[in-house]
């Protein structure tokens, strides 16, 4: 009875923030958070189901952004198509580099997917800049067909029709957690021999969790391309590095609402800073150490436990000793 | 050897502990540990593999914080401080692994173990182990598995400690090393306390005087006379 | 290729992997001995420009701007040090990464705040040019390589023949026995983390007369410093010194070749040279995950 009832909490919780707020928040930003939530969503999972850290998400971002906007720029004008393409190329490129990143240690990891970042960033901006017009940026919002249904051209359907992505996108990965694949990404991270024991292989587990959390981030990358009908090489450039790294540890690493409270709360919070103090660098590279030295767990993260106790009935599980296996 | 009397065995006492708690995270793995330990005399502690013995020697070295208890040496406390100050303290710690550090020589091997200490007499170390003399330029890469317990032992010894904690020196290591490491123990312990982590029955009953049988991080038995010690030969407790 | 070209090639390549071969051994050191990643590596680079700027600014002198770079860069990574990695050297790696991260972005902020963002140039201390081979070569930059190889001297001798270089390449290999022979391993980590921090504030200083020194340099260098590093191999000496080599040649020598592809060619090997060996080209097989 208790579990059924937080499993419906969780999701009243982080998603009817985001309805709510449609209603008291300029729609910009809520859309903005919305999609910055779906990013986030894969990188936490990256980080907090499989623990890999990656600094170079804005990779995939790119890779879908740009996807869609070759789309939309050069072959057609349905926006569904061209986040549909933007999708497949995020997956197809992650499918591409995923085996060789995965089999690295976790810091070559983070390192390596920089790297990528760069190259993306230098390959839009300069190399194929013929077809990316490099730091002008592809321009298409013109090109964006109606469509039945959600006209996605107009913010406010986009909203809906972000809002559906997300809370479906949300819904997938909590429907991974619970399922043996999610037993398996825990495993890697706390004891890779004992899951190679089992049958498993490392390997994959951490390859499919790769193409998954790169691939939603590059669904985020063709979604911010169709409502902002625009996309330049800045998307990639290292310093948007550290957006999805900050968010996802100040909403708690792992967690499933984290990513979205976070989402939330790094969007508002650097409007708030940037008008205020300008200095949007400042702030966010202190408060990140400082969440680092304070603890890992992150908003979301640390409320947590207290939300836990508060609904709680049964009594933890008796304490045993270790040594014999008896219960005290 | 008789048995210790109750007044000198604390005035001639250099290591205590009492009530030694230690935990690994959540897991708990010493409980209620206490030993004693008297200058000059060579304690052993036996037990299974897992049964707690390298983490006791740890713990006693500041290289693990226990959840509760107390570890003295001459009226010190040493929880809580750092590894390297109770070194400096002359308790030190030598090892299982068996590594000292390859990329260095012989040599350089000893001169760290100078470096902290401020001993440079290097006599005693090549008094013990002469090999160590020959392999001065060798880098300790290039050593067998009896040279390196030797220079892990050697390196220790510098600083004059009032205690060596030893964990399993003799694991590996071909009957004569461990002959020749039994007669080092017996001229050491003229000066130096020794706790001895063992699995060689043998060679514990023959120079310990004193024995701890450890059982899943419990001391199950303390034998504190060469008599019980050798009749029991610790074998029914483990 | 003419000749000249080669070698005005060859020398340029070589500055480059002077600069980028000074941040890459204190990100090696930092990581052999602590076990953690200083991105913050990046920030006493770009600390080590600006103070080169301001000071030539001032002095006159740009070497004075350097030197002063260097120490300025040194005091900062002293203080990080004491104030923030003295907590995490027991963490994962991920942790200091992440944490280090921030302590960039927000030096970075630090620096926006006191230079703004505006671009500044630097004067090269020097504009002679020396003929070789029939070609010009900036004086300046053989300095840079003559700098950097006086560096690697230091280092070695550093880590070879005195005491505390001897314990920090023990640290390198078992942090624990050396703790255990008494020695105070604390000040060990401080030491090298300010060799590191004052290393990479010279990069910065000797590469500022060749850019222009803007706040982002950093980040835009530390793509590049880590695919040296990661090439090479965390941990070796050696092997940084090979790779920030070849990747100073790649990128110089690329460039004549083909301008756009010289920049993502490090790349390329990178991802070959890990596909062979996942620890790069001297890396050992450190640490689980």
């Amino acid at each position: 009875m208790v579990k059924a009832f937080r499993w419906w909490w969780g999701i009243l919780l982080a998603f009817a923030l985001l309805a709510v707020s449609r209603i008291f928040l300029p729609l910009p930003f809520v859309i903005e958070v919305v999609i910055f939530s779906i990013y986030t969503l894969g990188c936490s999972f990256l980080l907090g189901r499989v623990g890999f850290i990656s600094f170079g998400q804005p990779a995939y971002l790119a890779v879908g952004a740009y996807g869609t906007a070759f789309y939309l720029f050069y072959f057609g004008t349905n926006p569904y198509i061209g986040i549909l393409l933007g999708v497949l190329s995020g997956f197809v490129v992650s499918g591409i580099v995923g085996p060789l990143f995965v089999r690295l240690r976790s810091d070559y990891f983070a390192l390596v997917n920089l790297a990528l970042a760069v190259i993306i960033y230098y390959l839009m901006q300069k190399v194929l800049a013929d077809i990316t017009k490099g730091d002008n940026g592809l321009w298409f919002l013109t090109n964006i067909a109606s469509t039945p249904v959600l006209d996605l051209g107009k913010p406010n359907h986009f909203f809906i029709f972000a809002f559906l992505v997300a809370l479906a996108v949300w819904a997938f990965f909590k429907y991974l957690d619970d399922s043996i694949y999610g037993a398996c990404c825990l495993a890697t991270k706390i004891n890779e021999d004992k899951l190679r024991f089992l049958g498993y292989s490392n390997f994959s587990v951490r390859l499919l969790a790769f193409v998954i959390a790169n691939t939603t981030t590059a669904l985020a990358g063709a979604m911010y391309a169709v409502y902002l009908g625009f996309v330049s090489p800045e998307i990639s450039s290292p310093s948007r590095a550290a957006d999805p790294v900050v968010v996802t540890i100040l909403g708690g690493v792992g967690t499933l609402y984290g990513p979205i409270v976070g989402a939330f709360a790094y969007t508002g919070m650097k409007d708030v800073i940037s008008k205020l103090i300008g200095n949007w660098e400042l702030f966010i590279g202190f408060l990140l150490v400082f969440i680092m030295l304070a603890g890992e767990k992150g908003i979301w993260g640390s409320l947590q436990p207290w939300f836990g106790k508060l609904f709680a009935r049964k009594k933890s599980p008796p304490a045993t000793d270790v040594s014999t296996g008896a219960r005290k | 050897m008789p048995p210790d009397s109750g007044l000198a065995a604390t005035a001639g006492e250099i290591l205590a502990v009492k009530g030694l708690n230690v935990a690994y995270g959540e897991a708990k793995v010493l409980f209620d540990m206490h030993l004693s330990v008297q200058a000059k005399q060579i304690v052993a502690c036996v037990g299974r593999n897992g049964a707690g013995k390298t983490t006791l020697l740890k713990s006693i070295a500041g290289f693990l914080k226990p959840l509760a208890g107390s570890i003295t040496s001459g009226g010190v406390s040493l929880v809580g401080r750092k590894s390297y100050d109770i070194a400096k303290m002359g308790i030190k710690y030598v090892p299982q692994d068996k590594k000292v550090f390859s990329d260095l020589t012989v040599r350089e091997n000893l001169e760290l173990g100078s470096y902290a200490t401020k001993d440079y007499n290097w006599d005693r170390v090549t008094d013990y182990f002469p090999k160590l003399k020959v392999l001065m330029d060798r880098k300790g890469g290039y050593l067998s598995g009896g040279e390196r317990q030797m220079l892990m032992i050697g390196r220790a010894l510098l600083g004059s400690p009032k205690v060596l904690l030893i964990d399993e020196p003799t694991e590996g290591l071909a009957p004569s090393i461990v002959a020749h490491l039994r007669s080092v123990f017996t001229e050491l312990s003229k000066n130096t306390a020794l706790v001895l982590v063992e699995q060689n029955l043998p060679l514990v009953c023959a120079i310990s005087s004193k024995v701890y049988a450890i059982k899943e991080g419990r001391i199950v038995a303390e034998l504190a006379d060469r008599e019980s010690i050798r009749t029991d030969v610790c074998e029914r407790y483990l | 290729m003419s000749a000249q070209l080669l070698t005005s090639g060859v020398i340029f390549g070589l500055s480059i992997g002077s600069i980028f071969f000074l941040m890459a051994i204190g990100l090696s050191l930092c990581f052999g001995l602590m076990r953690i990643i200083s991105l913050d590596q990046l920030l006493y680079y770009s600390i080590g420009a600006y103070l080169t700027y301001t000071l030539s600014l001032v002095t006159g002198s740009v070497w004075l701007g350097v030197l002063g770079g260097l120490v300025v860069a040194g005091i900062v990574a002293f203080a990080v040090e004491r104030l923030v990695f003295r907590r995490i050297y027991e963490r994962e790696l991920t942790f200091s990464m992440i944490t280090s991260f921030g302590i960039l972005i927000g030096g970075i902020g630090v620096i926006k705040f006191f230079w703004g963002v505006v671009p500044r140039p630097v004067p090269v201390p020097t504009m002679v040019q020396i003929d070789i081979i029939g070609t010009e070569v900036p004086v300046y930059r053989l300095i840079v390589v003559a700098i950097a190889a006086l560096v690697y001297i230091g280092i070695w001798l550093f880590l070879n023949r005195t005491i505390i270089g001897k314990a920090i390449r023990a640290g390198i290999e078992n942090v624990e026995h050396v703790e255990g022979l008494g020695i105070n391993v604390s000040r060990l980590f401080t030491i090298t983390f300010i060799i590191a921090g004052a290393l990479s504030g010279l990069a910065g200083g000797l590469h500022a007369p060749l850019i222009m020194v803007d706040p982002s340099m950093g980040l835009e260098v530390l793509a590049f410093v880590f695919m040296v590093v990661i090439i090479g191999g965390l941990g070796s000496i050696k092997g940084t010194l090979v790779s920030a080599f070849i990747v100073g040649q790649v990128v110089s020598l690329g460039s004549l070749i083909y301008a756009p592809l010289a920049q993502m060619a490090p790349f390329a090997i990178m991802l070959l040279i890990l596909l062979v060996k996942p620890t790069g080209l001297y890396g050992s097989a450190l640490l689980k995950r």
